[in-house]
């Protein structure tokens, strides 16, 4: 079965556009901790190798490093890395990570196409283990809670556990096979739905790098333990909704740097639980021409778009620095 | 100092173990509707909190805050936390200051008590003597109010290590899950256990009914003057074997004493599997097995558990007979698992299209062990014997997936097993015929 870059172009997904740029943007404010051109890149490129472009072209990033797990492709995958400086290797993150030289300040984005599993947990410990002061994690996976499944399904789940059929256990059953030991017992099913699966991806990853450092941290002195702290909280849905949690790993005696960053100053930063949710209006271009005229504003309720509801504006004032626009182009 | 034998979780789990001894107490008939044990913990400090009666004066004085283990000590009947231990040793691991307030429908208590101040004035060469000091002690109370009744003991001061695990989240969700599976019976009688107020949830034992599939259980009673040559409360084993949802890591035997879960899904000699039993090794086939073993007793000293109650003593002649018997009834689930194993194989293969067995445990249902009806050994369906025709042969190859594809597609079968028939039957027809 190919992979899921064959099915969606991901170049076109407008909340994922949005959000690598977010976060392109908020890695410029890195400075305090080293230059960032001086830092590597290690990511999921795929073939269309989107987040590569933009971190190489907008902040001159130039270590940088694909990983790719369908060693099947690697033919097409070595045709598409879009600059000489991206490496690449085809083996799964979980051999991939344990062997890098984490001596290097590093920006890894693990963007998944899968679920919250011991897979992702035992990755991102791999990070936390190792990586040095000044260093970003960022996670990204489906966090879109089961549908209701087909009636085989259903009576798949009876003949399984002698139970009968229940939408809530049955996603809290596949949760808790797909993560195991990490799942709180006191979880109920119903938390799952909606946007809870999300809710509760992030904690449990969050739970995972804090548990990690500890185990780091355990003989170091105070002033050289390494903190993690949050900085991205997104959910955004191109269709699935997507989770990405992530944030800077810091010595606990280099606060001052951290703060020098002035990450809050960015609104789509979330420090805490609450998630930054990207919603995208559906604009014309010529809408967002007439918006841009007005644009910086501080009071987007002064903006004026006729036919558009407000709410619509709101999010498009809030987002339109990070709006990608796709065109129809012909190459001749 | 015995600190370093336990576990965090399990030091904070001797605390429970005592607030249900006391539950215990105070409700013979094991209904705990109302009884509630509190837990609270965070980097500073562990509260833990119950209405279950209370500790008597008398009991912590001779026992309970003693270090050793009197020879005279009570008996609590039935109790999970017998060792006395368990309190202290918490203590010592967790802090360097705990506080313990008790009120009982007649008595009240309270210690407030720094460690480092209690080694300085004890005598360490003789712990035989160490015990604590009452801050204030009443007995004989007659106006004790029903809503005072309870023990409440905190510890502060945590050790760097201990405050570091409390603000764990991962921490806090083992320690919850190992709670509830500990106390699981208990929580099934009515206790309520919170940790940091939120509820603890068990999971009840369940194994497959249909009226074709029937766990096996065994009941046995083991008289004190046949275990220890006293006058006594007698040990009652009741052991059930069987299949549930199938679960590479929680199929195994799970093995309970007054209530208390000693061993979780074990896998290994110390219950029925390996060569030393004559067994198979615990296998993925197996992965539906589950057994579970209940040892009650009045008198907890006579139950084959360890100190830790992480284990069962494998050398007491209580278990070993008890072994024996589980191994006796586990051993027609593991037939029939195995034959289950061979039928699903066969039928794979394109050898069979028997579905007997795989029928009989997708259709059961899972029910309570306390709501089953019991026959004394498992059953099942047997497996049909080998349809009668000419004796096959399997052939295997690989071949590129494109290729594949394409004679799936050509042939209009769906899967690849009929791509592998539909071509020999191919060729069988055009170059077979001799």
């Amino acid at each position: 079965m190919a992979g899921s870059y064959r099915q969606i172009n991901y170049s076109l997904r407008p909340a994922k556009a949005i959000e690598r740029k977010m976060l392109c943007e908020a890695f410029r404010r890195l400075y305090p901790f080293g230059k960032i051109e001086t830092y590597r890149y290690v990511g999921f490129g795929s073939i269309y190798f989107s987040d590569f472009h933009l971190f190489h072209r907008a902040l001159g990033m130039n270590d940088m490093l694909s990983i790719e797990k369908d060693a099947y492709a690697e033919e097409c995958f070595q045709f598409n890395k879009p600059y000489k400086c991206v490496r690449l290797d085809c083996r799964p993150a979980s051999e991939v990570l344990p062997e890098l030289d984490w001596q290097a300040k590093t920006i890894v984005w693990l963007d998944y196409d899968v679920k919250l599993d011991e897979a992702v947990l035992s990755d991102v410990t791999s990070v936390c283990a190792r990586a040095c002061s000044g260093s970003v994690l960022v996670v990204s996976m489906n966090a879109h809670v089961e549908r209701d499944p087909d009636e085989a399904t259903r009576q798949q789940y009876t003949a399984d556990t002698g139970l009968p059929f229940n939408l809530d256990e049955y996603r809290l059953r596949g949760f808790r096979k797909r993560v195991g030991n990490s799942v709180p017992p006191e979880i109920a099913g119903s938390e799952l739905r909606g946007k809870g699966l999300a809710k509760i991806s992030r904690r449990l990853i969050h739970s995972g790098i804090e548990e990690a450092l500890s185990a780091r941290n355990s003989l170091v002195p105070a002033e050289k333990k390494i903190v993690y702290r949050q900085v991205f909280n997104f959910i955004h849905s191109d269709g699935a909704l997507i989770l990405t949690v992530g944030g800077i790993f810091i010595e606990a005696g280099e606060q001052q740097k951290f703060d020098a960053c002035s990450f809050g100053e960015l609104n789509f930063v979330h420090f805490g639980e609450e998630p930054y949710v990207i919603e995208v209006p559906c604009l014309t271009m010529k809408e967002m021409r007439h918006l841009n005229a007005q644009l910086p504003q501080a009071a987007a309720a002064a903006l004026t778009l006729p036919g558009v509801p407000p709410s619509d504006i709101k999010r498009y004032a809030e987002l339109y620095r990070y709006f990608p626009t796709f065109a129809e182009a012909i190459f001749t | 100092m015995l600190t370093r034998d336990i576990p965090l979780t399990r030091a904070i789990l001797d605390l429970v173990d005592n607030s249900v001894d006391g539950a215990r107490r105070m409700q013979a008939n094991g209904d705990f509707n109302g009884l509630w044990v509190r837990v609270e913990l965070d980097r500073n400090h562990l509260k833990i909190a119950d209405n279950c009666g209370g500790i008597p004066v008398d009991i912590a004085r001779n026992y309970a805050f003693r270090f050793g283990r009197p020879k005279d000590a009570p008996l609590t009947p039935g109790s999970v936390g017998q060792f006395g231990v368990g309190m202290k040793r918490t203590f010592f691991k967790l802090g360097r200051h705990f506080t313990v307030y008790s009120t009982t429908s007649s008595s009240r208590f309270d210690m407030d008590i720094d460690v480092e101040q209690w080694k300085a004035m004890g005598e360490p060469e003789k712990a035989d003597e160490w015990h604590f000091e009452f801050r204030n002690v009443e007995e004989n109370l007659t106006n004790v109010s029903p809503e005072e009744i309870g023990t409440r003991i905190e510890i502060n001061q945590l050790y760097d290590t201990v405050a570091e695990n409390f603000a764990l989240d991962n921490f806090l969700t083992r320690l919850k899950q190992e709670m509830s599976l500990a106390h699981a019976l208990s929580m099934d009688r009515g206790l309520a256990i919170t940790v940091n107020t939120i509820p603890l949830r068990h999971e009840p034992q369940l194994l497959f009914v249909s009226d074709k599939l029937k766990p096996a259980y065994v009941e046995k009673t083991y008289p004190r003057a046949v275990l220890d040559g006293q006058p006594g409360p007698p040990v009652k084993v009741k052991l059930f074997a069987g299949v549930a949802e199938r679960s590479l890591h929680e199929g195994g035997w799970y093995v309970f004493c007054n209530g208390r879960l000693v061993i979780r899904a074990d896998q290994t000699a110390t219950t029925i599997w390996g060569q030393a039993h004559g067994m198979r090794q615990y296998h993925p086939d197996f992965a539906y097995f589950r057994g579970y073993a209940y040892f009650d007793s009045d008198n907890a000293a006579l139950l084959p558990w360890t100190t830790t109650k992480t284990g069962v003593d494998v050398d007491s002649p209580v278990y070993k007979n008890v072994q024996q018997e589980m191994i006796e009834i586990s051993k027609p689930v593991l037939t029939f698992l195995s034959n289950l194993a061979k039928e699903r194989a066969a039928f794979e293969s394109g050898d069979s299209t028997d579905g007997t067995l795989d029928q009989a445990i997708q259709s059961a249902e899972a029910k309570r062990t306390d709501a089953l009806t019991v026959t004394p050994t498992f059953v099942a369906p047997q497996p049909s014997p080998m349809p009668p025709g000419p004796r096959m042969q399997k052939i295997q190859y690989s071949k590129p997936l494109v290729e594949v594809e394409k004679a799936k597609q050509l042939l209009k079968v769906q899967t690849f097993i009929a791509v592998g028939e539909k071509t020999f039957e191919y060729f069988m027809k055009y170059e077979g015929e001799e």
